[in-house]
């Protein structure tokens, strides 16, 4: 359970995140949305730490990760795919699925054994291949691959370090309908013993798969509530909707 | 000695002549590191060629002064052909590739050198301007060295007003700050970008034509002076010129009272300076890209 | 097709014959060389470990080996222990200070970890120029060698001590090409390759920067008592930053990140500082020039070369499986 109590963050005298809270209990699928530099990815370096809050708390099962470095919370379980493609360009996909389970096996101190030697290494790697739907392209060069794979790959090695909290930002930006459809696909079949946070400007993506729902505008949160609560709501229409939900 | 007020007079008047030979160069290096992200080792390599251009300028005139001016257009037109063979390509490459390169750069320029003006020290020994020595608060010091002293204040005072209060300062500062902005904002960053090359390379040239005078010159000596002036560069912060003032001015400081003091531990004192500066200030002490 | 692994592998495999082949044939004059271009390749390929493979550039390697070789000096030379333990003993004390250095350096980036490995650099050059005991600028002479006459080696023969140096030499290309196909040596490329997605997987990147940083220093200490016991006399100048230069400019010339690359620049560095110093009093000249054109092409160094080669021909043996790639 990730808890998120009054986090804030300011660059100088513009406030990015302001007083934000969040619930987010195991197998819940929570979605973040708001309009363009709403502080939606803000938030999120903020969860891994990447920067600093201002002021406020993060708390991952009890323990108070708000000063921890981004390493360490991943190791803790929190684990988060990038808005922009984020791989190892240079190697293949096995060998950037092996990174991610590397850590998952706690191997990465393991200067002794050759990688190819080590058969757990492999079967993560091969079973998180076939949980993104990459198993066919496992030996080719990521820098070779289409981009909607190389999407694939962002959420693989997200997954791959089996976190208690996955993070997705924007998980289906610049994708075809189809290639989305194949996310979406993945994210409902995702293990329930995981926590999912999303950020998504594709609402079709949001109500099919999100739980609860978190609006933000201007860094605060402008409503927290169920999809229903959301579609329903008069301020989130005027402010981000617009009134063209159907 | 430490009583003794004309040790600390001397000694204040060496380190800011030195710190004045460290500015000339190190401003120019810093601009080029802060603007094109250029890394260039070859930077003390100009100033060498400045001493040993304008040796053959006064040997072959009889004239110093006309040196101060010969060597640094000189250097310039050098720093134009190299930034057009190599460096232009370059600027992409990375710090490692411009590393090379540049060391690369060093030694061929030194090769040069010395199959040019052989590998003996050589000086300027007429026609000297300023020649003699002017009494400073009691103290004999030799007149030339304020002089030294005169240029690299003046040269600081023009930049200043330059980067401060023209329309290229403001180009080059907002090329500096962020080059992309800047060049949507339809400032031809590229002639910005080689303008600043070329006034780095002068700047190293006089520099270099400066200190024949005072010192002598060899085909190494772009070696020994790059290093303190990339440390001058590093601690003052990439892109500033109130960072290379500084920088160079404490560094010249440390050096000459380091050597006077306890001489056995003067350079150490310098990279312990660095250190502790890039410890506390990873980015330097008056870095431009806060 | 043969991959780009086998290539190396060949390469490698020629590289050693090459150096054997050269021992067999050669003289008084040839030992040396051998002997030379022996430390240089492992000073390389220690610098490799960390600006090939984990993506620091340090210019300050030639301190870190500059270092051993005083350390080894000092063991031996001035307090009298006998040169096996003196060698390990600095190969120790190298790695504690890499160690040091490692958790100062990793903190800057870029150009700055560039600079502040050539300003640590420096002030161990400084501090071993000035330092009398150690014999200063004059630098320290009669290092010993190790005895090795209870197994039957005897290394004052130049001939046996070139041969050593070849199996010194490929015992480190294996180590560490054994190290960088464990998970460990793939950490260290992926913090290469994307430092912050490493860091959002959970590696703690800075500890693996600080331990690649000190192997590497231990590398680097080896080859340094190994200069010591080759030449006997050591100088200041090993641990100047033309030295670290000149090292890097041995593993962009070879292939960057290819540990064997690293073997090949030293080898021509030496062979071209030698030979062509009989020629021309200017070598440096075109040595520069010849780093220039390499690093301006662009493609990796001979390695690089070859390999863009092995494309070209198998690109033109199959062109459709050319195309469909």
């Amino acid at each position: 359970m990730l808890s998120v109590e009054a986090l804030e963050k300011s660059f100088g005298a513009l406030q990015v995140t302001n007083q934000v809270s969040l619930q987010v209990p195991t197998g819940i699928r929570h979605a973040i949305i708001g309009p363009n530099g709403a502080g939606k990815t803000t938030l999120f370096n903020l969860l891994t730490g990447e920067l600093r809050p201002t002021a406020g708390r993060i708390v991952l099962d009890d323990l108070d990760i708000t000063h921890l470095t981004p390493d360490r919370r991943a190791r803790l379980g929190l684990s988060r795919s990038f808005q922009r493609n984020n791989l190892f360009t240079g190697l293949t996909v096995r060998q950037n699925l092996a990174m991610a389970a590397i850590v998952h096996e706690r191997r990465g101190r393991c200067f002794w054994r050759p990688l190819a030697g080590l058969s757990t290494i492999a079967e993560r790697t091969e079973e998180i291949a076939d949980i993104v739907g990459i198993a066919d392209v496992l030996e080719r060069p990521v820098r070779e691959l289409s981009y909607g794979i190389q999407r694939q790959i962002e959420v693989g090695l997200a997954l791959a370090t089996a976190p208690k909290v996955l993070l997705l930002d924007e998980p289906t930006s610049g994708m075809s309908p189809e290639e989305s459809g194949r996310i979406m696909h993945l994210i409902t079949e995702l293990p329930r013993e995981l926590a999912v946070v999303i950020i998504e400007h594709d609402m079709h993506l949001v109500f099919e798969v999100a739980d609860r729902i978190t609006v933000l505008n201007y860094g605060k949160v402008l409503l927290d509530g169920t999809p229903e609560e959301v579609r329903s709501s008069d301020v989130v229409q005027e402010t981000y909707l617009g009134g063209g939900l159907d | 000695m430490l009583t003794d007020g004309g040790f600390w007079i001397v000694q204040i008047l060496n380190s800011l002549q030195l710190s004045m030979l460290l500015f000339l160069l190190s401003v120019g290096l810093t601009v080029i590191f802060g603007l094109l992200n250029f890394v260039n080792l070859a930077h003390g390599s100009l100033y060498m060629l400045g001493a040993m251009i304008g040796y053959s300028i006064a040997t072959a005139t009889g004239s110093v002064w006309l040196s101060f001016f010969g060597a640094p257009v000189a250097v310039m037109i050098i720093g134009a052909v190299l930034y057009k063979l190599l460096i232009e390509r370059m600027r992409t490459a990375g710090p490692m590739n411009q590393v090379l390169v540049t060391f690369g750069l060093i030694f061929v320029l030194m090769d040069i050198a010395r199959y040019i003006w052989g590998t003996d020290q050589l000086g300027v020994t007429g026609n000297i301007p300023f020649y003699g020595t002017i009494e400073v608060f009691g103290q004999f010091y030799p007149s030339y060295r304020l002089f030294i002293i005169a240029v690299g204040l003046i040269t600081y005072a023009v930049l200043y007003v330059l980067l401060e209060r023209t329309r290229l300062g403001s180009e080059v500062r907002a090329g500096v700050d962020d080059g992309e902005t800047a060049s949507c904002m339809g400032i031809n960053v590229e002639a910005t970008f080689f303008g600043v090359f070329l006034l780095g390379c002068a700047l190293a040239g006089l520099a270099g034509a400066i200190a024949l005078p005072a010192f002598s010159a060899t085909p190494d000596m772009g070696v020994g002076i790059l290093v303190p002036t990339l440390v001058v560069v590093v601690v003052g912060g990439l892109g500033s010129l109130k960072g290379a003032i500084v920088g160079s001015l404490l560094i010249g400081t440390t050096l000459t009272f380091g050597t006077a003091l306890i001489p056995n531990f003067a350079g150490i004192i310098m990279y312990a300076l660095l250190v502790a500066v890039l410890l506390l200030k990873p980015e330097g002490l008056y870095p431009v890209r806060a | 097709m043969m991959t780009s692994e086998r290539l190396r592998q060949l390469i490698t495999f020629v590289t050693f014959a090459a150096l054997v082949g050269y021992w067999s044939t050669t003289g008084y004059f040839g030992y040396e060389l051998i002997a030379e271009i022996a430390v240089f390749a492992i000073l390389a390929m220690s610098l490799d470990l960390v600006a090939g493979y984990t993506g620091l550039v340090s210019l300050g390697h030639g301190a870190l080996f500059g270092f051993g070789a005083y350390m080894f000096g000092l063991f031996t030379v001035k307090l009298g222990i006998a040169p096996a333990t003196g060698m390990a003993a600095a190969i120790v004390a190298t790695t504690i200070c890499a160690l040091l250095v490692a958790m100062v350096v990793v903190r800057v980036h870029g150009i700055f970890f560039i600079m502040i490995t050539l300003a640590i650099g420096e002030m161990g050059y400084e501090f071993f120029f000035k330092y009398r005991y150690l014999g200063g600028d004059d630098g320290l002479v009669g290092l010993p060698r190790l005895d090795l006459s209870g197994i039957g080696v005897n290394l004052s023969d130049p001939s046996v001590f070139a041969l050593a140096m070849i199996v010194v030499t490929l015992c480190v290309f294996l180590v560490l090409a054994y190290l960088l196909r464990t998970p460990y040596g793939r950490v260290l490329t992926g913090i290469h390759e994307n430092p912050q997605r490493m860091r959002a997987l959970g590696f703690p990147i800075r500890a693996y920067r600080i331990s690649a940083f000190a192997l590497s220093g231990a590398i680097a200490g080896l080859a340094g008592t190994l200069t010591a016991q080759h030449t006997q006399f050591i100088t200041p100048q090993l641990l100047h930053w033309t030295t670290s230069g000149e090292v890097l400019v041995m593993i962009i010339l070879g292939g960057l990140g290819s540990l064997v690359g690293p073997i090949i620049g030293a080898a021509i560095v030496t062979l071209l500082r030698h030979e062509l110093s009989s020629y021309t009093d200017y070598w440096g000249f075109w040595l520069g020039v010849f780093l220039i054109i390499v690093v301006v092409s662009r493609k990796d160094g001979i390695v690089g070369w070859l390999d863009y080669l092995r494309q070209l021909v198998a690109e033109r043996r199959r062109p459709e499986t050319a195309e469909e790639a």
